[in-house]
């Protein structure tokens, strides 16, 4: 069974004053990979600027915008239709050997190799004391004890717009309990990292039902590297795993490896951002 | 001429317990400087005055200044020059060039295998824990391969003599060295005061250094580039080594520019000009890599170029040094470098380490804590002598405060046994006479494909504070044209 997705994304910047010169980097489309496959894709934008497809320092596609003429105000739109094969995430078999399994994470060269993925970055980075409250349990599998964490994170935190942003530690978040996916991956990330499990950072689009109509924005969750299985998404922000309903755009070790927009402008002033997704799926015969 | 009669050194006092790079033990002036000895006795105080507020005034002329970060005063000063030069013979040159050069390739191999196959991590030779934790080891680089195989194309190696007379490193510097640019002009400020001086020693030239960085950095060019568009890239007028930036370019003959003078589109570099843009291929950058890409690293930085990283990425573009070379520039990688010269080159180290106490291992913290009095206590992610504790030149509160930095954040700390520099006569304008100052030698050693190359010279830098004995320009130190002998 297959389903097919029509993603749409819009971005809207006003500046106070005029823009001389400016630079956007879009990450935004979705990610050509097993199960998922992008079929079309369509970019415009208010100004007609002319835009061109690069990778970041990941491999993952970009959309660049480089704008010659002065402007204040602009709007983005883009879209794609992606085709997701459905799976069943649970869809491996367990080690049969808990107590041991994690130590086959601590070997050396399993450090090394995933090193990017274990390191604390400024935004995983959680006070011990903090990281704590989650208790590991050895007479179960890093798999079992993964599927705890993510209900231990979506318990933790209550899903709040607007409470959090780019510069919040996940230590305030912990204590606020208040946040919003990015938080809930981060912090799923942090303590999987500390106890030795590779965790990236995903960002993405997530189908919340079909005939789902209105605004919602990008989402955020995560993937675990399990050994003898492979790289297994969870998403602590709803409790489940990741399955045919996540749209992968690009992971990273957090946020900043896969910001949606940047962009570099040459101008004085504020400005205000406006972002909505909206995911539409129909199931494929 | 008996030496011991010579007016200009007749008051120049001894400490027996310094190793002084112009008398041997016995009191006697070394045979190599005993010309210059002799050639200098003939002038008299006063024309060293007169010589010395020439050679001052020439630096200002010529705009060589820096600045100091962080000095309330933002005024330029001139790194002063002492007129009195450093004299090295072939055999002992030899050394510091093999060396430098065996330092410089076996960092590039590490460096290689760190963005790769991660081989001396994975056999822990190298701790995993001191490269991860470096802000500098760039996950974006990892499995880049740098055109020409190369990362560290410039390195500026710190070597000092210490009272056993034998050359140890102290650094090797690979992110953006500076320094040289001084090499060349202390050069020609000493041609212009005492021009006769250099009818009686044939030292090598230090003009040739541009022409082989450029022509070195041709040698890393981007695939199917044939004649190469090669750019230096500054910060900016006010960053402290500005001169240096533009002297590079000036003698290369390319372009300087600053990161707005480059964009990149489908990811290849161009270069904005009059006539309009112009394909860049080899960029000498003396920007750091978290301002080098806003889309990539620092979001707020002006001073890079959009896309650059990805355009380097894709091989259309080659950066020197490569991004990321700086996780080997940590001063605690520094400390295991015998053991990566054996690792990746199968030698033993040409040049000596200075032994390193790493705070991040227990034992050492504890010997570390008990013993800093006789110890040097450095951090090991700054540059230019900043954040170093000297340990016998502190009272009992700072060695106190020491202690607790050490202890907040143990991985950041390496200490060393207090070296002692060797000095060198050095003239001193508040006592107007020959004074001994500690030096040390910062070497440039370029990287190419195959190919590499030593500047016969060096930039000798000298602590101006009677005893102390951090060199730095940042710090209050000046320096002296080096002279490397021909054979």
């Amino acid at each position: 069974m297959s389903l097919e997705y029509k993603i749409t994304y819009h971005a809207e910047n006003q500046y106070e004053n005029p823009v001389k010169e400016a630079r956007w980097q879009f990450l935004i489309i979705p990610h050509e990979e097993e199960g998922q496959k992008v079929t079309a894709t369509h970019f415009e934008n208010s100004l007609d600027f002319p835009y061109e497809e690069s990778t970041n320092a990941y491999g993952f596609r970009t959309l660049r915008i480089l704008a010659k003429s002065e402007f204040e105000r602009i709007e983005f739109k883009a879209s794609f239709t992606v085709l997701k094969t459905a799976v069943n995430p649970f869809d491996f078999d367990l080690p049969l050997d808990p107590p041991e399994d994690l130590k086959r994470y601590q070997t050396l060269d399993f450090k090394v190799e995933h090193e990017p993925f274990l390191r604390k970055t400024p935004l995983t980075t959680l006070l011990e004391e903090h990281a704590k409250f989650f208790e590991y349990r050895g007479d179960k599998t890093v798999f079992e004890n993964l599927v705890d964490l993510n209900q231990w994170v979506y318990e933790k935190i209550f899903y709040t717009p607007g409470v959090t942003h780019v510069n919040t530690t996940l230590d305030e978040i912990v204590e606020n309990r208040h946040g919003v996916c990015q938080d809930f991956a981060h912090l799923f990330a942090a303590v999987a990292r500390q106890f030795g499990i590779p965790c990236r950072y995903v960002s993405g689009y997530l189908h919340q039902g079909n005939g789902y109509f209105g605004d919602s924005q990008m989402h955020a969750w995560t993937e675990a590297y399990l050994l003898d299985v492979g790289w297994v998404g969870f998403d602590p922000t709803n409790n489940i795993l990741a399955s045919e309903n996540h749209i992968k755009v690009a992971h990273g070790k957090d946020y900043s490896d896969c910001a949606p927009l940047k962009g570099i402008l040459y101008s004085r002033g504020g400005n205000t951002t406006s972002h909505s997704v909206q995911v539409l799926g129909q199931q494929q015969q | 001429m008996a030496s011991q009669e010579n007016t200009i050194f007749s008051s120049y006092q001894r400490d027996p317990s310094l190793f002084d790079e112009l008398y041997d033990d016995k009191g006697e002036v070394k045979r190599i400087y005993k010309t210059l000895f002799n050639l200098y006795g003939a002038h008299s105080i006063e024309d060293y005055m007169r010589l010395n507020e020439k050679a001052k005034s020439s630096f200002f002329n010529q705009g060589i200044t820096f600045q100091v970060y962080g000095d309330k005063d933002t005024q330029e000063k001139i790194f002063p020059f002492d007129l009195f030069p450093r004299i090295i013979d072939p055999e002992e040159w030899e050394v510091i060039e093999k060396g430098a050069i065996q330092r410089s390739r076996a960092l590039n191999l590490f460096l290689w295998d760190i963005y790769h196959e991660k081989k001396i991590l994975k056999q822990g030779i190298v701790p995993l824990e001191l490269i991860s934790s470096s802000e500098n080891y760039l996950h974006q680089m990892m499995d880049v391969d740098p055109p020409g195989g190369i990362y560290n194309h410039i390195s500026g190696t710190d070597i000092i003599k210490h009272k056993d007379g034998k050359y140890y490193v102290l650094e090797d510097n690979i992110r953006c060295p500076s320094g040289v640019s001084y090499v060349i002009s202390n050069r020609t400020a000493l041609k212009r005061a005492l021009f006769g001086v250099f009818n009686h020693y044939e030292a090598h030239t230090v003009t040739n250094y541009a022409e082989n960085l450029l022509d070195l950095l041709e040698t890393v060019k981007p695939k199917g580039v044939d004649s190469p568009n090669t750019v230096v890239i500054t910060p900016g007028m006010y960053n402290s080594a500005f001169y240096e930036h533009s002297y590079l370019a000036k003698t290369m003959g390319v372009e300087l520019v600053e990161g707005r003078d480059l964009y990149v589109e489908n990811d290849f570099v161009y270069m904005r000009t009059i006539k309009g843009p112009e394909k860049v291929d080899i960029i000498y950058r003396r920007i750091d890599d978290q301002f080098m890409d806003p889309l990539e690293f620092r979001a707020d930085s002006a001073l890079g170029v959009p896309g650059l990283f990805t355009a380097y990425k894709k091989g259309n573009v080659t950066l020197a040094n490569a991004p990321g070379t700086g996780v080997a520039d940590d001063k605690a990688v520094y400390t295991y470098m015998p053991e990566i010269i054996k690792y990746y080159l199968d030698e033993t180290p040409i040049l000596n380490n200075v032994h390193t106490y790493h705070c991040s291992r227990p034992e050492e913290l504890a010997y570390v804590m008990d013993h800093i009095p006789e110890l040097v206590v450095k951090p090991v992610d700054e540059a230019g002598g900043y954040g170093i504790s000297i340990g016998n030149k502190l009272t009992k509160e700072e060695i106190e405060t020491v202690k607790k930095q050490i202890k907040s954040n143990p991985r950041k700390y390496v200490a060393q046994p207090i070296m002692s520099l060797s000095v060198h006569p050095t003239y001193i304008d508040e006592t107007n006479s020959f004074e001994q100052r500690h030096v040390d030698l910062r070497t440039f050693t370029i990287l190419g494909k195959e190919r590499e190359f030593v500047l016969k010279g060096g930039l000798t830098r000298v602590a101006l504070r009677r005893g102390n004995l951090v060199v730095n320009s940042s710090q209050g130190g000046g320096s002296k044209d080096t002279w490397v002998l021909k054979q």
